[in-house]
């Protein structure tokens, strides 16, 4: 890959135009949840009136598993952030005074979104972001967007649920990403921080799926769920890039240089024949 | 509102899948002990059906909550859940069988010059839906079912006449990313059916991995890797 030289090469027009049709599929998608609010709303009302909250058992497995979280995730990214941080981050409780679980959930989530956006936005202020690789900047721009809707959804969803809305950052990941941002040099220390954030909401959208009493939030993240592992992998595949020295490789389209690219390349994004949640955060961490 | 019938913690791995989805599928016949109607351990077959009766439609099921479920809800919920593992497999078995394709056809020279990655990514996708295939059919073994060994019957008059057609590289790869996703579309539109928590947990997993797979055959075919910004159910096969 070295010896490869570094053409500057982006079709400009089609990444942009590609864009814009993923923008217009999104315009449609939101009609169509619009559109279902108003029922949304009858399902929360319902649900106040029933006064739902989550039970002492499931708050009790909760607790537990964060503790079991705590040594895991320390162990996967204390390397580079510090056990410490990392141990400190989780020692917190959150209060979770809407008590319901589904609500919960999607208030982490916001959390989640909500830092999610603010990395980006910050990473693509640093210089060799902003005036590198035309496509990480799209990447960046877009995803950053995208999480921003994301954290609308889930936003909204919480409302409709009669949860109060979450407006902090993750309290779990935000001091680990502050302590990163002071660190990052080079595209490839970007790129691994928000791999690890976007591991972290897929995990954390798989691990809530099978605890949601109401199937429209189920839904809604696993929606999300499914777009957050393909920014996973999409990372994944540009650090593979980067760290192989061959930047100039991490261009859309590609076209006959995909002869070029690494047989890694064909897997390093799905590394495991299935998704886990070891970076899952738990429902209560980012509660209101 | 369905209401997932147990819960999964986070300590879910990738090495407890295999286990667990034995542990699905023993789960499901205990659950519907005592039940007299929808027999779980009747035959399903790949599009999902059990044998000899009609598939319901899920967007009319019974929603009622597991709290006030009725011996005859919680049948008709396992049955759901396995309807969906047969549903899967036989979607599963679709995608081993066009990517063994695949190989042969690269192997035999068909397709021309096949990159190194595109290669490996063809080894890979077939090896991890082999593995989804499997843990699928442990599911429906383990709760007395029948292992699904034919593709999606729906899908395969489909598949074969686009593979037909295909002559090149990028022909594969189009081919392969309208398979993935197909699949991962379903597994998310499973998601608003499905009862049984390590079900849920099961398909949402193999969700990420073919939604991971499309990003990078999207990225092959020349295209942005995430296009969407809410994954869509508009391709599912129910």
């Amino acid at each position: 890959m070295s010896q490869l030289a570094r053409p500057d090469r982006i079709d400009e027009r089609a990444l942009g135009e590609l864009i814009e049709e993923s923008q217009d599929l999104h315009t449609d998608a939101m009609a169509v949840g619009r559109a279902t609010l108003p029922d949304l709303a009858d399902h929360a009302s319902d649900r106040r009136r029933a006064g739902y909250r989550a039970d002492s058992k499931t708050v009790a497995e909760f607790e537990r598993d964060r503790q079991q979280l705590i040594h895991r995730v320390a162990m996967a990214v204390g390397g580079v952030f510090g056990v410490g941080a990392v141990s400190y981050a989780f020692s917190s409780t959150a209060s979770a005074a809407d008590g319901d679980i589904d609500v919960m959930q999607l208030q982490t989530a916001v959390s989640l979104e909500l830092l999610a956006v603010a990395t980006y936005e910050a990473a693509l202020t640093l210089p060799f972001i902003k005036d590198g690789n035309p496509v990480i900047v799209k990447f960046a721009e877009t995803t950053m967007s995208q999480h921003d809707e994301h954290r609308q959804a889930f936003s909204a969803q919480t409302k409709v649920l009669g949860g109060t809305d979450q407006t902090a950052t993750n309290p779990k990941y935000t001091p680990i990403v502050e302590a990163a941002k002071a660190k990052l040099a080079a595209p490839i220390d970007v790129v691994k921080l928000a791999a690890t954030l976007e591991e972290a909401a897929t995990d954390t959208y798989l691990a809530d799926l099978s605890r949601y009493t109401d199937v429209t939030s189920r839904m809604l993240m696993a929606s999300v769920m499914g777009v957050e592992c393909q920014h996973l992998a999409t990372l994944l595949a540009v650090g593979a890039l980067l760290e192989g020295g061959a930047p100039e490789l991490i261009a859309i389209p590609i076209g006959a240089d995909i002869a070029k690219l690494p047989a890694a390349a064909g897997s390093v994004a799905f590394p495991d024949a299935f998704a886990d949640v070891s970076l899952a955060s738990p429902p209560e961490e980012g509660a209101v | 509102m369905n209401e997932p019938t147990t819960t999964l913690s986070p300590s879910f791995t990738r090495r407890r899948v295999l286990g667990g989805a034995a542990v699905i599928g023993a789960s499901l016949v205990a659950a519907a002990c005592g039940s007299d109607s929808n027999d779980v351990t009747s035959p399903v077959n790949s599009t999902g059906s059990t044998a000899g009766s009609q598939a319901p439609d899920p967007t009319s099921m019974d929603s009622t909550p597991q709290g006030t479920a009725t011996d005859t809800t919680v049948a008709g919920e396992e049955n759901i859940n396995l309807q969906v593992a047969a549903l899967a497999a036989g979607l599963e078995v679709l995608a081993v069988d066009t990517y063994q394709a695949a190989l042969d056809a690269a192997g035999a020279g068909s397709l021309g010059e096949v990159p190194p990655a595109v290669g490996e990514f063809v080894t890979t996708a077939l090896a991890q839906h082999q593995e989804h295939l499997d843990a699928w059919n442990t599911v429906l073994s383990g709760a007395g079912a029948a292992e699904v060994t034919e593709p999606n019957a729906t899908l395969k008059p489909t598949v074969d006449a686009a593979f037909a057609e295909v002559t090149d590289v990028v022909g594969a790869a189009e081919l392969a990313l309208m398979l993935e996703e197909i699949a991962a579309a379903t597994y998310l539109s499973a998601q608003n059916v499905l009862t049984d928590a390590d079900a849920i947990m099961l398909a949402g997993s193999i969700q990420i991995i073919d939604a991971q797979h499309a990003a990078i055959l999207y990225y092959v075919l020349g295209e942005y890797p995430v296009p969407d910004v809410f994954a869509k159910t508009d391709l599912a096969v129910s």
